[in-house]
């Protein structure tokens, strides 16, 4: 009976099948191992029967049906490969070269010049006259070799495009493309971003974004998906186009955002040259954002990499071996008391870094003064998204849910993978809202969305709240002066769907983060999901946070997230550890670094605080590139990047992956933990002989629950479990600071959130300076008609506590008199959102 | 016999709905609707044996048959009014002139198919057409025929217009749909056929103007006895349209069956300035070209079909002894090198090579190996395409190169 319902019998080239019902002759086939050629044909996408080239000979079926398009049938008799069909095949080839400056692939000079590059006709011995960055891996190549074509009856018609190199990571040389349609296809079905499209007719037809306009313009993610299906040189990595083949590959997890998605590393001669997507079901399905793609190589191979560690005597550089830093280390820190010792490290380093790296401060420096700058990051709002992270959902939750509320949230180049699976939630029927106060991409999707005037978010969410609250309640006494009627008729439509939705999501981006107000923002969050007992999923911008809390590396936090006030707490670690470590008491921490008392000692680990050096005495600098010249480090020891280290991470969801090493670190550059334990072993101090991750692993996996086996990590999305809170000061601003007549404009501030171990990603990654813009000021297109500004004019903005110079873009989504600015990690204005008056300068 | 020009050939017939009615128009519907039942109209109109006027002469009734039983979604009719064959002018005047017959085809076969929407999809450049069709389709929504329950019968119907953005490939049914639903008109892959999955994925069937206009007809005298009317195989009266090289241009009436010779120097008054004649090609101008010594052939689907080429659009461009063949196929070449959609490789790289290979024969530039490069190109695009645009832009191209080869060594010696 099964096999009535699910297989049928086909015979391909005289062997007898018995196939899935449904597949198409071409996977029928592939299946068996029976080839037939194709290009245009790809295993994740539909059909499309353009190249022509899996025609086949079926009986009973008129003409050449094509082997991608044609469904097994019962019976079917197939002949892939008939003299007439081969025949065929090498005609419709020669029409596809005759088109294809292909060159290097009929030349009868062609193994020479790939072995020696003699023929120096087209460009430089670089590339030799095989100058197509796809040389070794073009499916065309390929498929010239396998046909035997070696020659063509038509001259080559060279089409003159101008190879467009203007977008940042990729070029399109748009003469090399065979029209396969696959990059269209990728962008159509999988990323569902539309960005890609066929313009003009016939032998005029060329991919691109419709009407001519730039990626940039043309909303595209740079997720690089057409990029890893084309089967020519057409679309190329900027980076790695002449890398050629990679001669291995390493899977591993992305350190870029909390996402975590799993990432193929691409290896040739110990050096990283891409990165791909891995297939994996869990996080990522097989999709990466402009940063996992793009960036991976870039960011861990620039020139400026630290190999040799430095100090700096009488106001000179000098380059010393690791030993000797080890040493010196050791001996300040031996000489240095508990309270005069501070430590930052990243919430970008492995669990294995940040386990040791509170080890070590407890145990070696007996000291409870470590901390992450995330605790600057995400300020008096801390504690309010550490209470979202308790009640994390996985990922795949938004596969279930009906509606998707997405606050401050925007998907375009960071957690793209995110905005994929909303577009796919959307195509099978969920409704997305959105609340956030600037332009964003999910509007095109979104069923509602609310972009509230900055300091209007609260209200808007509490009357959401209230508006959902189980017991009833006095009419709502959300009020606004401008927009009550339709706006409050609105949010009664959202509430109402939220209440009757089943399993909503929310998803909670970075927006609102740093705004004075998001300690209330984000409570009102947790409330309303309460009241619709929706799953909530904070999207951290720091890939390991979960990690850093779970670590402990907070004074607040012990390893397993107990709180470091319990005295019991303590003791068992003693236990544990069988050492001595410290009763709590700590007044330091990352907020109070430029502003407290003068230390002795601090260790900075993958972090780079802003501004210039603190008040220190002694300043060890540990990262992967060198520090701003200010900082004037007395210590410099080179790390290993993630690329080069085993290891785990915790993504948002609460995910243990694996991180691997995919290649040697330059120099004598090590991982965090190695350098800490060598230096605890300099001290002296016992409990840091590991000689691998897996050893600091399993110590972990003793004291925390859920970790599992090194080779084999639960990869269970588990909501965040950990007591105690962090001290925040709670210098909640006054709520007085609105616009009026002397500074008329509201500004809200933005924090670039796109880095890696205390550095932009922009300053090492040339790609990404197009895409994240900091500096720019965002201005309704009547409000910059009124003060005479226009876009790029350099713009003089003025409180009453600051005066600052930014350039203009004009937005028509800002609203009407408020502004928005992204500034570096560590700059800031004071308030947020922060009245201010504008004009242009000179004027 | 007249079935489509009978009104039309009226002098001071207006085409308005009172003419219409005046004529007798709108009797089918009201007998369609209120006598007989969808399943019995699919019935006469099997009788009939009427063949799709578009050019590929598909059975219009054994089409409509295709529609999925007690299917759950919407079904479409869609006209299709993307006349753009070159030669071919016939369904415009049936738009320009006697629009309502047209919508009662509509009509009745929207009722036929079980479908309450239909869309009338217009060629871009039909502009008084598309204005023609909007004034009938409003005259006849306020008569009662277009709407929510047409004649008291509970069943309604909306029609649309939809005007094209100039492609001649959206005459193919699949790139019209695509196009219809706001795409880039590209054919589709079949199958499925549009009756299983058309418009919005939903069961659709594309008829032809001229073929929706018989439909009336066929009501209201019944199948057997428009199938009386031309010869076996090819029943009904069929619109030629003349041009070329003739003294009496334009678009006539007959039964299917009747000889070209007949149509060229009887009805169309032989050839201009008495000359002789050198080619005819019989069905548009994707359809292989007669020589002289073949035109006492019968204008009918099967009749063409023997002799090697086909009825097609029955757009007849006659060409005289001033004409040359290189010429000729250079137009056809570049008309179908300008018009391929681009989508699949035999035609896009084929048909641009076709012209540019016949630019330069007839610039004297032309190899020997040239004219079997063309013929080669021929083969390699027909039957190898997504759509049937690759044989419409092959075989005219390999009949003037096998019937006229000395036109093509004349350029290259």
């Amino acid at each position: 009976m099964s096999k009535e319902n699910k297989t049928v019998t086909i015979n391909i080239d005289d062997q007898i099948l018995e196939v899935e019902k449904g597949l198409t002759i071409l996977r029928a086939a592939e299946q068996n191992n029976i080839y037939i050629p194709a290009l245009c044909s790809h295993k994740n996408l539909t059909p499309f029967g353009g190249c022509r080239m899996c025609i086949v000979e079926v009986e009973g079926m008129s003409g050449f049906p094509t082997a991608c398009t044609t469904p097994v049938e019962e019976g079917m008799v197939i002949k892939t490969h008939t003299a007439q069909v081969q025949a065929s095949r090498v005609e419709i080839l020669q029409l596809i070269l005759s088109e294809h400056t292909s060159s290097c692939l009929i030349c009868e000079e062609k193994d020479e010049c790939k072995e020696y590059m003699g023929t120096i006709r087209k460009a430089g011995v670089t590339t030799g006259c095989r100058y197509c960055p796809k040389d070794g891996q073009c499916e065309l190549q390929d498929l010239v070799e396998k046909l035997g074509v070696k020659e063509i009856n038509y001259p080559i018609y060279y089409r003159n495009l101008r190879v467009e190199k203007d977008d940042p990571f990729y070029d399109r040389d748009y003469n090399l493309c065979i029209l396969c349609g696959r990059c269209i296809r990728v962008c159509q079905e999988i990323r569902i971003a539309n960005t890609l499209a066929f313009k003009q007719r016939g032998p005029k037809t060329v991919v691109g974004p419709a009407y001519d306009r730039t990626h940039i313009d043309a909303g595209c993610e740079f997720c690089g998906a057409c990029v890893s299906v084309c089967p020519t040189g057409a679309l190329s990595e900027k980076v790695s186009k002449w890398e050629g083949k990679a001669e291995r590959e390493e899977l591993t997890t992305c350190p870029l955002c909390g996402v975590g998605c799993q990432i193929r590393l691409l290896i040739k001669k110990n050096e990283i040259i891409g990165s791909l997507p891995a297939e994996d079901p869990l996080v990522n399905n097989g999709q990466l954002c402009v940063k996992g793609r793009f960036c991976v190589a870039e960011l861990v191979n620039n020139y400026q990499r630290l190999r040799k560690p430095y100090k700096t005597q009488n106001g000179t550089k000098v380059e010393i071996f690791l030993e000797e830093a080890v040493e010196l280390s050791a001996e300040k820190l031996s000489a240095c008391s508990p309270e005069q010792f501070g430590m930052l490290v990243s919430p970008n380093c492995s669990n294995e870094d940040l386990y040791i790296a509170q080890k070590f401060a407890r145990v070696a420096v007996g000291s409870h003064n470590i901390d992450t700058t995330a605790r600057t990051f995400y300020g008096t709002g801390f504690n309010a998204f550490l209470n979202l992270m308790r009640m994390a959902v996985p990922l795949s939750d938004v596969l279930k849910a009906s509606i998707i509320l997405c606050i401050g949230l925007d998907t375009r180049f960071g957690r793209s993978v995110v905005g994929v699976e909303l577009r796919k939630a959307v195509e099978r029927g969920a409704k997305i809202i959105t609340i956030n106060p600037r332009h964003h991409n999910l509007t095109m999707i979104a069923e509602k969305e609310f972009q509230p005037v900055p300091k209007m978010e609260v209200n808007l969410l509490n009357s959401l709240v209230m508006l959902t609250e189980k017991k009833k309640t006095p009419t709502s006494q959300f009020r606004s002066k401008r927009t009550t009627g339709s706006l409050s008729g609105e949010l009664s439509t959202v509430a109402k769907m939220l209440k009757e939705a089943s399993a909503p999501v929310f998803l909670v981006g970075s927006e609102f983060l740093q705004y004075d107000e998001s300690p209330q923002i984000l409570e009102a969050v947790e409330k309303l999901a309460r009241n619709v007992s929706a799953g909530i999923l904070p999207l951290p911008v720091q890939n390991n946070l979960f990690g850093s809390v779970l670590m402990g590396v907070y004074p607040e936090f012990l390893p397993g997230g107990f709180s470091s006030t319990g005295k019991e707490r303590i003791d068992n670690l003693r236990k544990r550890w069988s050492a001595d470590v410290p009763n709590f008491s700590s007044q330091w921490n990352a907020e109070t670094l430029s502003s407290g008392s003068r230390m002795k000692v601090l260790y900075f680990i993958g972090e780079v605080p802003p501004n210039s050096r603190p008040p220190s005495d002694f300043l060890i600098f540990q990262n992967i590139y060198p520090p701003d010249i200010s900082y004037e480090p007395d210590l410099v020891i080179p790390s290993a990047a993630f690329t080069e280290m085993d290891g785990t991470f915790i993504n948002g969801e609460g995910r243990i992956q694996r991180v691997r090493k995919a290649v040697d670190p330059p120099g004598e550059a090590l991982p965090d933990w190695e350098i800490l334990c060598r230096i605890a072993q300099k001290m002296g101090i016992k409990g840091f002989d590991f000689s691998n991750a897996r050893e600091i692993y399993e110590e972990i996996s003793s004291l925390i629950k859920g970790f599992g086996d090194f080779d084999n990590t639960k990869r269970k999305a588990n909501p965040m479990i950990c007591e105690g809170e962090l001290n925040i000061p709670e210098t909640r601003p006054s709520r007085t600071k609105k616009a009026d007549k002397k500074f008329p404009f509201l500004l809200s501030v933005s924090v670039g959130e796109h880095t890696y171990r205390g550095f932009p990603l922009s300053t090492w990654v040339e790609g990404l300076k197009k895409l994240f813009t900091e500096g720019i000021i965002d201005i309704n297109p009547e409000d910059a008609r009124k003060t005479g500004i226009s876009r790029s004019d350099e713009v003089i903005v003025t409180s009453a506590y600051f005066e600052k110079i930014w350039s203009a873009n004009i937005l028509s989504e800002q609203t009407q008199g408020t502004l928005h600015v992204t500034l570096p990690q560590g700059e800031s204005i004071g308030n947020n959102p922060h009245p201010v008056k504008i004009r242009k300068k000179d004027v | 016999m007249k079935i489509l020009l009978k009104n039309i050939e009226e002098p001071d017939y207006t085409g308005s709905i009172q003419d219409y009615r005046r004529k007798g128009g709108y009797t089918a519907v009201s007998k369609a609707i209120k006598e007989m039942t969808p399943e019995e109209i699919v019935e006469e109109v099997k009788k009939s044996g009427i063949r799709g006027r578009g050019g590929a002469g598909f059975p219009t009734g054994v089409k409509w048959g295709f529609i999925p039983k007690n299917t759950d979604k919407p079904i479409y009719l869609i006209c299709n009014a993307d006349e753009g064959e070159p030669g071919t002018f016939k369904d415009r005047i049936i738009i320009e002139r006697d629009p309502h017959l047209l919508l009662e085809g509509i009509i009745i076969t929207s009722y036929a198919i079980k479908s309450h929407q239909a869309y009338l999809y217009i060629r871009g450049e039909f502009v008084y057409g598309a204005n023609r069709l909007n004034s009938a389709i409003r005259e006849a929504a306020e008569a009662g025929y277009i709407g929510k329950d047409i004649l008291g019968s509970g069943y309604n119907l909306d029609v649309q217009i939809h005007r094209g953005a100039g492609g001649y490939i959206c005459g193919e049914e699949t790139a019209l749909l695509e196009s219809l639903e706001g795409k880039r008109g590209w054919p589709r892959i079949k199958p499925p056929f549009p009756a299983a999955e058309g418009a919005f994925r939903c069961p659709t069937i594309v008829n032809n103007v001229e073929t929706l206009a018989n439909i009336p007809f066929i009501i209201n005298n019944g199948g057997e006895s428009y199938a009386e009317i031309g010869v076996k195989n090819s029943t009904g009266t069929k619109l030629f349209c003349l041009s070329g090289h003739i003294n009496k241009p334009g678009i006539y009436e007959f039964p299917l069956g009747i000889s070209l010779r007949s149509l060229i120097y009887e009805h169309g008054g032989g050839i201009k300035n008495n000359n002789k004649l050198k080619g005819v090609i019989p069905g548009g101008s994707s359809m292989p070209v007669l020589a002289s010594d073949e035109i006492d052939v019968s204008m009918d689907f099967d009749s063409l079909a023997n002799i090697g080429s086909a009825l097609g659009s029955a757009g007849v461009i006659v060409m005289d002894e001033t004409v040359d063949m290189v010429d000729v196929s250079l137009n056809v070449a570049k008309f179908y090198a300008h018009e391929s959609c681009g989508q699949c490789t035999p035609c896009r790289e084929g048909m641009p090579w076709m012209r540019d290979i016949i630019s330069r024969i007839k610039d004297g530039k032309g190899k020997k190996e040239d004219i079997d490069t063309l013929l080669d190109i021929t083969y390699n695009v027909e039957g190898k395409t997504i759509c049937p645009f690759g044989e419409a832009g092959a075989w005219p191209i390999r009949a003037f190169v096998n019937k006229f080869r000395e036109d093509f060594e004349k350029h290259i010696n």
